[in-house]
Protein backbone atom coordinates (compact mmCIF):
# COMPACT_ATOMS: atom_id res chain seq x y z
CA UNK A 1 0.00 0.00 0.00
CA UNK A 2 1.24 3.16 -0.95
CA UNK A 3 0.71 4.47 2.66
CA UNK A 4 3.37 2.15 4.13
CA UNK A 5 6.96 3.46 5.41
CA UNK A 6 8.11 -0.02 5.53
CA UNK A 7 9.94 -0.29 2.23
CA UNK A 8 11.94 2.75 1.31
CA UNK A 9 12.17 1.91 -2.53
CA UNK A 10 8.16 2.68 -2.89
CA UNK A 11 7.98 5.02 -5.88
CA UNK A 12 4.66 6.08 -7.77
CA UNK A 13 5.53 3.62 -10.85
CA UNK A 14 2.98 1.03 -10.86
CA UNK A 15 4.63 -2.31 -10.15
CA UNK A 16 4.69 -5.32 -12.67
CA UNK A 17 1.71 -7.10 -12.18
CA UNK A 18 1.91 -10.85 -10.88
CA UNK A 19 0.08 -13.83 -12.62
CA UNK A 20 -2.04 -14.34 -9.95
CA UNK A 21 -3.46 -11.08 -9.24
CA UNK A 22 -7.14 -10.77 -10.55
CA UNK A 23 -7.55 -7.27 -12.44
CA UNK A 24 -10.08 -6.47 -9.90
CA UNK A 25 -7.40 -5.88 -6.99
CA UNK A 26 -4.36 -4.02 -6.13
CA UNK A 27 -2.02 -6.30 -4.48
CA UNK A 28 -2.10 -10.11 -3.62
CA UNK A 29 -2.39 -8.89 -0.01
CA UNK A 30 -5.66 -7.35 -0.98
CA UNK A 31 -6.37 -10.42 -2.57
CA UNK A 32 -5.89 -12.91 -0.03
CA UNK A 33 -7.59 -10.53 3.22
CA UNK A 34 -11.08 -10.53 0.63
CA UNK A 35 -10.41 -14.09 -0.15
CA UNK A 36 -10.47 -15.24 3.24
CA UNK A 37 -12.96 -13.04 4.39
CA UNK A 38 -15.59 -14.30 1.97
CA UNK A 39 -14.61 -17.80 3.05
CA UNK A 40 -15.19 -16.61 7.11
CA UNK A 41 -18.57 -14.98 6.07
CA UNK A 42 -19.39 -18.48 4.41
CA UNK A 43 -18.15 -20.54 7.42
CA UNK A 44 -20.42 -18.06 9.34
CA UNK A 45 -23.24 -19.24 7.58
CA UNK A 46 -21.65 -22.78 8.23
CA UNK A 47 -22.36 -22.41 11.92
CA UNK A 48 -25.81 -21.02 11.17
CA UNK A 49 -26.75 -23.93 9.20
CA UNK A 50 -25.73 -26.10 11.69
CA UNK A 51 -27.13 -24.43 14.54
CA UNK A 52 -30.61 -25.22 13.18
CA UNK A 53 -29.88 -29.14 13.51
CA UNK A 54 -27.90 -28.51 16.36
CA UNK A 55 -31.42 -26.68 17.68
CA UNK A 56 -33.55 -29.78 16.57
CA UNK A 57 -31.37 -32.12 18.97
CA UNK A 58 -31.79 -30.38 21.86
CA UNK A 59 -35.12 -29.87 21.55
CA UNK A 60 -35.69 -33.74 21.11
CA UNK A 61 -33.53 -34.54 23.59
CA UNK A 62 -35.23 -32.85 25.59
CA UNK A 63 -38.57 -34.10 25.09
CA UNK A 64 -36.99 -37.35 24.99
CA UNK A 65 -34.37 -38.24 27.08
CA UNK A 66 -35.06 -42.07 27.38
CA UNK A 67 -35.51 -42.42 23.73
CA UNK A 68 -31.58 -40.80 23.22
CA UNK A 69 -30.39 -42.99 26.08
CA UNK A 70 -31.37 -46.24 24.39
CA UNK A 71 -30.29 -44.90 20.67
CA UNK A 72 -27.33 -44.42 22.02
CA UNK A 73 -26.13 -47.76 22.82
CA UNK A 74 -26.72 -48.85 18.79
CA UNK A 75 -23.79 -46.20 17.72
CA UNK A 76 -20.12 -47.52 18.37
CA UNK A 77 -18.38 -44.93 19.83
CA UNK A 78 -15.13 -46.91 18.99
CA UNK A 79 -15.79 -45.83 15.91
CA UNK A 80 -16.91 -42.33 16.43
CA UNK A 81 -13.90 -42.03 18.78
CA UNK A 82 -11.42 -43.64 15.72
CA UNK A 83 -13.12 -41.10 13.23
CA UNK A 84 -12.54 -38.12 15.69
CA UNK A 85 -9.06 -38.60 15.70
CA UNK A 86 -8.44 -39.37 12.06
CA UNK A 87 -10.10 -35.55 11.69
CA UNK A 88 -8.03 -34.43 14.39
CA UNK A 89 -5.19 -35.37 12.40
CA UNK A 90 -6.79 -34.09 9.03
CA UNK A 91 -6.85 -30.67 10.86
CA UNK A 92 -3.50 -30.88 11.51
CA UNK A 93 -2.59 -31.26 7.80
CA UNK A 94 -4.80 -28.85 6.53
CA UNK A 95 -2.80 -26.80 8.65
CA UNK A 96 0.32 -28.13 7.70
CA UNK A 97 -0.67 -27.69 4.16
CA UNK A 98 -0.93 -23.87 4.81
CA UNK A 99 2.63 -23.52 6.60
CA UNK A 100 4.08 -25.29 3.34
CA UNK A 101 2.52 -23.36 0.93
CA UNK A 102 4.03 -20.22 3.15
CA UNK A 103 7.02 -21.59 3.18
CA UNK A 104 6.88 -22.97 -0.50
CA UNK A 105 7.68 -26.59 0.54
CA UNK A 106 6.06 -27.88 -2.69
CA UNK A 107 6.53 -31.33 -1.97
CA UNK A 108 5.07 -30.85 1.59
CA UNK A 109 2.49 -29.10 0.32
CA UNK A 110 1.55 -31.76 -1.77
CA UNK A 111 2.41 -34.97 0.68
CA UNK A 112 0.39 -32.88 3.08
CA UNK A 113 -2.99 -32.49 0.71
CA UNK A 114 -2.66 -35.94 -0.05
CA UNK A 115 -2.66 -37.10 3.44
CA UNK A 116 -5.55 -34.93 4.29
CA UNK A 117 -7.53 -36.36 1.43
CA UNK A 118 -6.91 -40.07 2.41
CA UNK A 119 -8.25 -38.80 6.13
CA UNK A 120 -11.51 -37.42 4.95
CA UNK A 121 -11.66 -40.88 2.56
CA UNK A 122 -10.99 -43.16 6.07
CA UNK A 123 -13.43 -40.98 7.52
CA UNK A 124 -16.13 -42.19 4.83
CA UNK A 125 -14.97 -45.73 5.04
CA UNK A 126 -15.76 -45.81 8.56
CA UNK A 127 -19.01 -44.06 8.20
CA UNK A 128 -20.17 -46.01 5.02
CA UNK A 129 -19.58 -49.32 7.56
CA UNK A 130 -21.56 -47.90 10.23
CA UNK A 131 -24.30 -46.59 8.08
CA UNK A 132 -24.68 -50.10 6.01
CA UNK A 133 -24.63 -51.53 9.79
CA UNK A 134 -27.63 -49.65 10.55
CA UNK A 135 -29.69 -50.30 7.56
CA UNK A 136 -28.69 -54.16 7.93
CA UNK A 137 -30.40 -54.22 11.04
CA UNK A 138 -33.17 -51.88 10.16
CA UNK A 139 -31.79 -48.93 13.07
CA UNK A 140 -33.53 -46.40 10.63
CA UNK A 141 -35.20 -43.40 10.41
CA UNK A 142 -38.87 -42.56 10.80
CA UNK A 143 -41.47 -45.35 10.64
CA UNK A 144 -38.70 -47.28 8.58
CA UNK A 145 -37.71 -47.93 12.18
CA UNK A 146 -38.02 -52.07 12.39
CA UNK A 147 -35.63 -54.41 13.88
CA UNK A 148 -35.40 -58.06 11.97
CA UNK A 149 -33.57 -59.54 14.14
CA UNK A 150 -33.48 -59.76 18.34
CA UNK A 151 -29.77 -60.98 17.70
CA UNK A 152 -28.61 -57.47 16.19
CA UNK A 153 -29.71 -56.04 19.12
CA UNK A 154 -26.56 -54.07 21.27
CA UNK A 155 -26.02 -55.47 25.26
CA UNK A 156 -27.39 -51.88 26.58
CA UNK A 157 -30.60 -52.03 24.83
CA UNK A 158 -31.60 -55.58 25.58
CA UNK A 159 -30.76 -54.91 28.46
CA UNK A 160 -33.18 -51.87 29.08
CA UNK A 161 -36.13 -54.07 27.16
CA UNK A 162 -35.92 -56.71 29.95
CA UNK A 163 -35.80 -54.31 32.58
CA UNK A 164 -38.75 -52.69 31.13
CA UNK A 165 -40.78 -55.78 30.00
CA UNK A 166 -39.60 -59.07 31.58
CA UNK A 167 -42.27 -61.02 29.80
CA UNK A 168 -40.19 -60.51 26.33
CA UNK A 169 -38.48 -64.49 28.00
CA UNK A 170 -41.43 -65.87 27.76
CA UNK A 171 -41.89 -64.94 23.55
CA UNK A 172 -40.11 -66.41 21.08
CA UNK A 173 -39.62 -65.62 17.58
CA UNK A 174 -42.25 -63.47 15.79
CA UNK A 175 -44.06 -62.95 19.03
CA UNK A 176 -40.69 -61.25 20.57
CA UNK A 177 -39.57 -59.22 17.15
CA UNK A 178 -42.94 -57.37 17.55
CA UNK A 179 -43.04 -57.19 20.98
CA UNK A 180 -39.60 -55.43 20.90
CA UNK A 181 -40.30 -53.29 17.80
CA UNK A 182 -43.40 -52.33 19.76
CA UNK A 183 -41.08 -50.84 22.48
CA UNK A 184 -38.79 -49.44 20.37
CA UNK A 185 -40.74 -48.14 17.59
CA UNK A 186 -42.95 -45.67 17.17
CA UNK A 187 -46.13 -46.96 19.85
CA UNK A 188 -43.04 -46.93 22.22
CA UNK A 189 -39.73 -45.30 22.31
CA UNK A 190 -39.82 -43.94 18.92
CA UNK A 191 -36.33 -44.75 18.36
CA UNK A 192 -36.94 -43.51 14.45
CA UNK A 193 -36.88 -40.24 15.59
CA UNK A 194 -33.31 -40.77 16.88
CA UNK A 195 -32.15 -42.24 13.82
CA UNK A 196 -33.19 -39.39 12.10
CA UNK A 197 -31.73 -36.99 14.14
CA UNK A 198 -28.41 -39.18 13.46
CA UNK A 199 -28.55 -39.81 9.53
CA UNK A 200 -29.57 -35.89 9.08
CA UNK A 201 -26.56 -34.94 11.36
CA UNK A 202 -24.24 -37.35 10.79
CA UNK A 203 -25.25 -36.94 7.01
CA UNK A 204 -25.18 -33.73 6.31
CA UNK A 205 -21.66 -33.84 7.88
CA UNK A 206 -20.55 -36.54 5.47
CA UNK A 207 -21.52 -34.30 2.79
CA UNK A 208 -19.18 -31.51 3.80
CA UNK A 209 -16.32 -34.73 4.01
CA UNK A 210 -17.51 -35.26 0.41
CA UNK A 211 -17.36 -32.17 -0.82
CA UNK A 212 -14.06 -31.49 1.09
CA UNK A 213 -12.44 -34.17 -0.44
CA UNK A 214 -13.27 -32.70 -3.80
CA UNK A 215 -11.83 -29.61 -3.64
CA UNK A 216 -8.58 -31.24 -2.27
CA UNK A 217 -8.27 -33.32 -4.94
CA UNK A 218 -8.74 -30.00 -6.67
CA UNK A 219 -6.04 -28.76 -4.37
CA UNK A 220 -3.81 -31.56 -4.94
CA UNK A 221 -3.80 -31.18 -8.89
CA UNK A 222 -2.65 -27.50 -8.46
CA UNK A 223 0.14 -28.15 -5.93
CA UNK A 224 1.41 -30.89 -8.54
CA UNK A 225 1.49 -27.66 -11.00
CA UNK A 226 2.95 -25.52 -8.88
CA UNK A 227 0.45 -22.68 -9.05
CA UNK A 228 0.97 -21.52 -4.69
CA UNK A 229 3.82 -19.90 -3.51
CA UNK A 230 4.23 -17.72 -0.27
CA UNK A 231 2.26 -14.66 -1.51
CA UNK A 232 -0.37 -16.67 -3.24
CA UNK A 233 -1.65 -19.95 -1.76
CA UNK A 234 -5.40 -18.31 -0.45
CA UNK A 235 -6.70 -21.34 -2.30
CA UNK A 236 -4.42 -23.75 0.26
CA UNK A 237 -6.18 -21.60 3.16
CA UNK A 238 -9.34 -21.01 2.65
CA UNK A 239 -10.15 -24.71 1.97
CA UNK A 240 -8.11 -25.38 5.14
CA UNK A 241 -10.45 -23.29 6.92
CA UNK A 242 -13.07 -25.20 5.54
CA UNK A 243 -11.69 -28.61 6.64
CA UNK A 244 -11.15 -26.99 10.18
CA UNK A 245 -15.13 -26.52 10.55
CA UNK A 246 -16.06 -29.99 9.35
CA UNK A 247 -13.68 -31.02 11.71
CA UNK A 248 -15.19 -28.55 14.55
CA UNK A 249 -18.53 -29.70 13.54
CA UNK A 250 -17.66 -33.34 14.30
CA UNK A 251 -16.34 -32.35 17.47
CA UNK A 252 -19.25 -31.47 18.49
CA UNK A 253 -21.12 -34.11 16.71
CA UNK A 254 -18.98 -37.18 19.06
CA UNK A 255 -20.31 -36.21 22.08
CA UNK A 256 -23.64 -35.25 21.47
CA UNK A 257 -24.61 -38.43 19.18
CA UNK A 258 -22.12 -41.53 20.66
CA UNK A 259 -21.73 -40.65 24.08
CA UNK A 260 -24.15 -38.54 26.34
CA UNK A 261 -27.03 -41.00 26.29
CA UNK B 1 3.66 -2.92 2.01
CA UNK B 2 0.96 -3.49 4.66
CA UNK B 3 2.25 -7.38 4.84
CA UNK B 4 4.91 -5.82 7.34
CA UNK B 5 2.07 -5.90 9.75
CA UNK B 6 1.43 -9.39 9.58
CA UNK B 7 5.07 -10.47 11.04
CA UNK B 8 5.50 -7.54 13.96
CA UNK B 9 3.82 -10.42 16.65
CA UNK B 10 7.01 -11.42 17.60
CA UNK B 11 5.37 -14.75 17.96
CA UNK B 12 7.15 -18.06 17.14
CA UNK B 13 7.16 -19.32 13.57
CA UNK B 14 7.59 -16.10 12.02
CA UNK B 15 11.98 -16.38 12.25
CA UNK B 16 11.35 -18.92 9.11
CA UNK B 17 9.07 -17.22 6.83
CA UNK B 18 10.57 -16.23 3.70
CA UNK B 19 10.65 -12.08 2.81
CA UNK B 20 7.39 -10.93 1.94
CA UNK B 21 5.28 -13.65 3.36
CA UNK B 22 1.84 -12.97 3.61
CA UNK B 23 -0.09 -14.32 7.00
CA UNK B 24 1.36 -15.34 9.72
CA UNK B 25 3.12 -18.98 10.01
CA UNK B 26 2.44 -21.42 12.39
CA UNK B 27 5.22 -23.26 13.21
CA UNK B 28 5.23 -27.24 13.19
CA UNK B 29 5.75 -27.31 16.87
CA UNK B 30 2.86 -25.66 17.15
CA UNK B 31 0.97 -27.40 14.81
CA UNK B 32 1.82 -31.22 16.60
CA UNK B 33 1.24 -29.66 20.46
CA UNK B 34 -2.28 -28.44 19.00
CA UNK B 35 -3.23 -31.84 17.89
CA UNK B 36 -1.58 -33.75 20.70
CA UNK B 37 -3.78 -31.49 22.97
CA UNK B 38 -7.09 -32.02 21.28
CA UNK B 39 -6.21 -36.05 21.29
CA UNK B 40 -5.79 -36.00 24.46
CA UNK B 41 -8.57 -33.85 25.45
CA UNK B 42 -10.93 -36.56 23.27
CA UNK B 43 -10.14 -39.50 25.31
CA UNK B 44 -10.79 -37.33 28.78
CA UNK B 45 -13.88 -36.54 26.98
CA UNK B 46 -14.73 -40.63 25.91
CA UNK B 47 -13.15 -41.63 29.86
CA UNK B 48 -15.66 -38.95 31.38
CA UNK B 49 -18.74 -40.40 29.57
CA UNK B 50 -18.46 -43.98 31.01
CA UNK B 51 -18.69 -42.29 34.37
CA UNK B 52 -22.65 -41.44 35.18
CA UNK B 53 -22.99 -38.56 37.07
CA UNK B 54 -26.46 -37.58 35.25
CA UNK B 55 -26.99 -34.01 33.60
CA UNK B 56 -23.08 -33.21 34.20
CA UNK B 57 -22.03 -35.89 31.51
CA UNK B 58 -24.13 -33.47 29.04
CA UNK B 59 -22.92 -30.05 30.48
CA UNK B 60 -18.84 -31.82 31.28
CA UNK B 61 -18.73 -33.02 27.42
CA UNK B 62 -19.93 -30.05 25.58
CA UNK B 63 -17.74 -27.86 28.05
CA UNK B 64 -15.05 -30.02 26.49
CA UNK B 65 -16.27 -29.62 22.67
CA UNK B 66 -16.48 -25.66 23.50
CA UNK B 67 -12.66 -25.49 24.94
CA UNK B 68 -11.73 -28.27 21.67
CA UNK B 69 -13.87 -26.01 19.31
CA UNK B 70 -11.59 -22.74 20.39
CA UNK B 71 -8.49 -24.63 20.36
CA UNK B 72 -9.53 -25.52 16.55
CA UNK B 73 -10.19 -21.85 16.00
CA UNK B 74 -7.23 -20.02 17.53
CA UNK B 75 -4.29 -21.88 16.08
CA UNK B 76 -5.83 -24.04 13.04
CA UNK B 77 -8.11 -21.37 11.93
CA UNK B 78 -4.97 -19.01 12.42
CA UNK B 79 -8.06 -16.53 14.58
CA UNK B 80 -5.04 -15.73 17.19
CA UNK B 81 -3.20 -14.34 14.31
CA UNK B 82 -6.01 -12.97 11.55
CA UNK B 83 -7.78 -9.44 11.16
CA UNK B 84 -10.48 -9.48 14.36
CA UNK B 85 -13.34 -8.89 12.01
CA UNK B 86 -12.75 -12.66 10.67
CA UNK B 87 -13.15 -13.58 14.72
CA UNK B 88 -15.90 -11.16 15.52
CA UNK B 89 -17.57 -13.21 12.28
CA UNK B 90 -17.02 -16.18 13.88
CA UNK B 91 -18.15 -14.81 17.09
CA UNK B 92 -21.52 -13.99 15.94
CA UNK B 93 -22.31 -17.23 14.28
CA UNK B 94 -21.49 -18.90 17.65
CA UNK B 95 -23.63 -15.95 20.16
CA UNK B 96 -26.47 -16.53 17.28
CA UNK B 97 -26.35 -20.59 17.85
CA UNK B 98 -26.34 -20.16 21.65
CA UNK B 99 -29.50 -17.42 21.32
CA UNK B 100 -31.36 -19.67 19.09
CA UNK B 101 -30.68 -23.13 21.00
CA UNK B 102 -31.45 -21.16 24.09
CA UNK B 103 -34.71 -19.84 23.05
CA UNK B 104 -36.20 -22.74 21.60
CA UNK B 105 -35.15 -24.90 24.86
CA UNK B 106 -36.69 -22.12 26.84
CA UNK B 107 -40.12 -22.22 24.85
CA UNK B 108 -40.11 -26.13 24.71
CA UNK B 109 -39.63 -26.82 28.34
CA UNK B 110 -43.43 -25.08 28.56
CA UNK B 111 -44.88 -27.49 27.17
CA UNK B 112 -42.68 -30.24 28.31
CA UNK B 113 -45.61 -31.10 30.85
CA UNK B 114 -48.20 -31.91 28.49
CA UNK B 115 -46.07 -33.98 26.50
CA UNK B 116 -45.42 -35.90 30.02
CA UNK B 117 -48.73 -36.26 30.28
CA UNK B 118 -49.53 -37.20 26.71
CA UNK B 119 -47.33 -40.07 27.28
CA UNK B 120 -48.34 -41.43 30.32
CA UNK B 121 -51.81 -41.81 29.24
CA UNK B 122 -50.97 -43.45 25.94
CA UNK B 123 -52.19 -46.70 25.03
CA UNK B 124 -50.05 -49.34 23.38
CA UNK B 125 -51.33 -48.64 19.80
CA UNK B 126 -51.00 -44.84 20.17
CA UNK B 127 -54.38 -43.75 20.98
CA UNK B 128 -54.77 -41.21 24.29
CA UNK B 129 -57.01 -42.81 26.51
CA UNK B 130 -60.39 -40.85 27.57
CA UNK B 131 -59.79 -39.19 31.06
Amino acid sequence: MSTSTAHSHDTHALPPRPKELAMHFDTLHNQYQAGKLGMWLFLGQEVLFFAALFTAYAVYRGNHTEMFHVGQYFLDWRLGATNTIVLLFSSMTAAWSVRCAQLEQRRGLVLTIAITWLCALTFMVVKYFEYTHKIHVGSVWGDSFHIHNMADLPRGVVDWLYKHNPGLAQMQGEEQLAAVNDMLGKNGLGLGSFFAVYFCMTGLHGIHVLVGMGVYAWLFVRALKGHFNRRYYGAVDNVALYWHIVDLIWIFLFPLLYLIG
Amino acid sequence: MSDAHAHSHGDHGHGEALPGTIGHVTSAKTLVMVFLTLVLLTVITVAAAQVDVGRLNVVGALAIAVVKGSIVCLWFMHLRYDKRFNFFIMLGSVLTLLWMVGYILFDTKLYQHDMENYRKNKTVDGKVKPE
